[in-house]
Formats: C-alpha cells, structure tokens, sequence
C-alpha cells in the first residue's frame, strides 16, 4: 500500500519500501517510518554565531546536530556530503543518541541551547519534536537552520518548542526555488509568516550567488518582501557563496557584491543587515538602528565587544530586536 | 415513467449528489498530519559518541 508523507509541500507518494524525496522517511508495509530518529550523523558545540544567530544569546555555545538527508536538492548545497546521503548506503556513520540522551548531553556540556542544523530538522521531524520538547521542559532553548519547506500543520505543532530560527530565503523568484533548490518559494515565505506570528525569533539567511540572485532588483524586492511581512527588526545576513556539489561553475561571491547587496538592504529599511562567510569588519557587527552607534563587535564567531544594556542601547536606550539572557 | 420508477430515479439521483458532494468535501478538509513512526534500526553505521566539543566543518 503506497503511504503520503504530508509533512513538506513535495507530499511525496511513497511506494512499499521505498523512500521520499528525503531519502530518510521510508514506506515499511504500508506505515511511514523515519529511519533516523536518535541517531544523528553530526553531533558538535558550535558558537551561536555560527548558526548564523546575531540576536540570540550572543557568545554562547550551542549543541548542534544534524541527522542524514534533506527534502531539498540544492545545487549549492555546502553539506551536501551528509544532506544529499542515503542512510542505507551506509557512507556516513550515526550515533545513537535518543532524545533523553541529547538533553543529558547538552546538560553535560553546559550549552544553554540545541540547535537542529547543517542538513535540515524538518526531514529528521520525529526527533526534532520530541528533542525539543523535552528540551524545552528542561530549560533549554531551541534553535532551527532550517529551508522552512514545510506544510503548516506540522510547522505550527514544532513552533510551539522552537524559540530561535534562522531560516533561509534562498531568493525571491520561484524560478530560482524551482531550478536550484527542486522547491518552491511560497511555503517558504508562509512558514515564515507563521513563525513570526509564533514569535519566535527570527533571523534570516540569503546565499547570494553570483549570476543567479544577486540582481541588484531581486535584492531589493527580497529585502521589501522580509520588512513588510517580517518587521524591519527581523536580521538578514547576506552570505556568501562558495563553489560546491553541482555548482562549481560559478565564482565564489566577492565581498563587494555582498556589501551592495547590505547597502540595498538597509536603503530599503532593514534595521540589521550582515555579511557572513567573507570577512567583513562593518557587515559582521551590530549597530543601533536609533543613534548607529556599534552596540555588538564581531571577529568571525567571536564577540570582541557587547555594549547593550539588557537588551538596550546604552547610548539613546532604544530596545534592540533579540533574546540577549 | 410511473410514479414509481420516477420516485427511485430521483433517490438515485439525490443519492449521487451527496455521495458526489462529501467526496468534494473530504479532498478539500485540510490535511491531516500524520507522524513517522520511529524505525526500530538504523540502516547504516553506528559509531561511538566521543568528544563533541569541537567546532564543526558543517556549514550552518
């Protein structure tokens, strides 16, 4: 008997002992099964930043993991060794390490947080859920680096464990969701939507790839599209691309391009506009959107310097957008 | 057409309608999400948790 998977917008149809597009939810006589649930691929203390999450806990180390397989196929992918993998193939070992033993772990290590990252939480959905609710009874917080390429039904039921997302907007035309990532845009900007309203922290990621999105145009209606349905508050980091996976045509993304697409950003209204995987001194720090005086200086994932004053400006007291404790 | 046989056309008919219109009805209720189940075993290598302390190479 075949079995839907309804979890993403792709609503795969699987056939017996076949698998989704995720290559992790398999058809096992006719019920749908998750073969990676407790056993995550990657398990490692990443700073915050790292994620990237400027506004949540900043210097704070956050236990990162990821499991094998993701709904999407970016030609980009910079993980692809363990987003694109087959569990069954057998080339990328697991570590058995249920839900109890994460908590325990990130208790152990003395981590505030646990981020769901590298591939992408919703393909490991089962474990994620679970993680983060008891994680959440715990204390401790929960961060997703996420495509956002889920369907709404499970998307609110996660939400509610969830308190940080950087979530990707990988461009602003279906065309681009459709060539690169085998996705589509809208679910993407609705899942968005929905975890803003679910107030969750909010910090978006856009890899700018030369020839393919960064048209000074799409930038700008990208940048519109995030201050009119997000906030101007909500961060963007613009980040950079490097040639991977199926694109190693294309040249990786100069630190100009990323401070015009800033430049377009912040022109448009965005209040904390970054660049990541350049070296950057301006486009790495944070400023205040009332005075622009520096309130946050960053070296990579380090933090040189924080001046906000429980998460005010110490300058002109203006309330800055982020959970700071 | 008696009596009869237009009464039982017009069950039928009424019938159809509503057979037709639950079955509209259900395909357009929302989906209902339902969980994976947990798989009893990994299908590929298992390997000791050891030392998670150090930084990834993964991106994100």
């Amino acid at each position: 008997m075949k079995v839907q998977c309804e979890l993403c917008p792709k609503l795969c149809l699987i056939q017996p002992g076949q698998s989704g597009e995720c290559r992790v939810r398999i058809n096992i006589d006719g019920v749908l099964r998750t073969v990676v649930y407790g056993y995550p691929c990657s398990i490692h203390i990443d700073p915050v930043e790292k994620k990237p999450l400027f506004h949540f806990l900043p210097g704070s180390k956050i236990l990162s993991i990821a499991t094998v397989g993701c709904n999407l196929h970016c030609k980009n992918c910079q993980n692809w060794e363990i987003s694109q993998a087959n569990p069954e193939e057998g080339n990328i070992p697991a570590y058995n390490c249920p839900p109890e033993k994460l908590v325990a772990e990130t208790n152990k290590y003395q981590c505030p947080s646990i981020a769901y990252t590298y591939t992408d939480p919703i393909v490991y959905y089962e474990y994620t859920y679970d993680s983060a609710k008891l994680a959440h009874e715990a204390g401790i917080r929960n961060v997703l680096v996420t495509a956002g390429y889920i369907n709404e039904e499970p998307w609110k039921k996660l939400l509610q464990y969830v308190d940080a997302a950087n979530i990707d907007l990988k461009a602003i035309t279906e065309d681009f969701y459709r060539e690169v990532c085998s996705a589509t845009l809208k679910p993407v900007q609705n899942a968005l939507i929905l975890a803003k309203a679910s107030e969750v922290l909010i910090e978006v990621t856009n890899l700018v790839i030369p020839t393919l999105n960064d048209e000074p145009e799409q930038l700008r209606e990208l940048s519109r599209w995030i201050k009119m349905n997000l906030g101007a508050d909500t961060p963007l980091h613009f980040s950079g691309f490097y040639p991977r996976y199926q694109m190693r045509n294309l040249p990786a993304t100069s630190l100009r391009t990323l401070e015009k697409a800033r430049k377009i950003a912040m022109d448009e209204g965005l209040n904390y506009v970054y660049i990541g995987n350049v070296a950057s001194k301006e486009g790495q720090n944070t400023y205040c959107p009332g005075c622009k005086k520096l309130l946050i200086e960053r070296s990579g994932y380090t933090i040189l310097k924080n001046r906000l004053r429980f998460g005010r400006c110490p300058d002109c007291n203006k309330e800055i957008y982020g959970v700071w404790r | 057409m008696t009596r009869r046989k237009f009464i039982q056309k017009l069950i039928g008919a009424g019938l159809t309608i509503v057979a037709g219109a639950s079955w509209c009805l259900k395909k357009a209720a929302p989906r209902k999400f339902i969980i994976a189940i947990k798989f009893k075993k990994y299908p590929g290598q298992l390997k000791p948790l050891g030392d998670i302390s150090k930084q990834s190479k993964w991106s994100g």
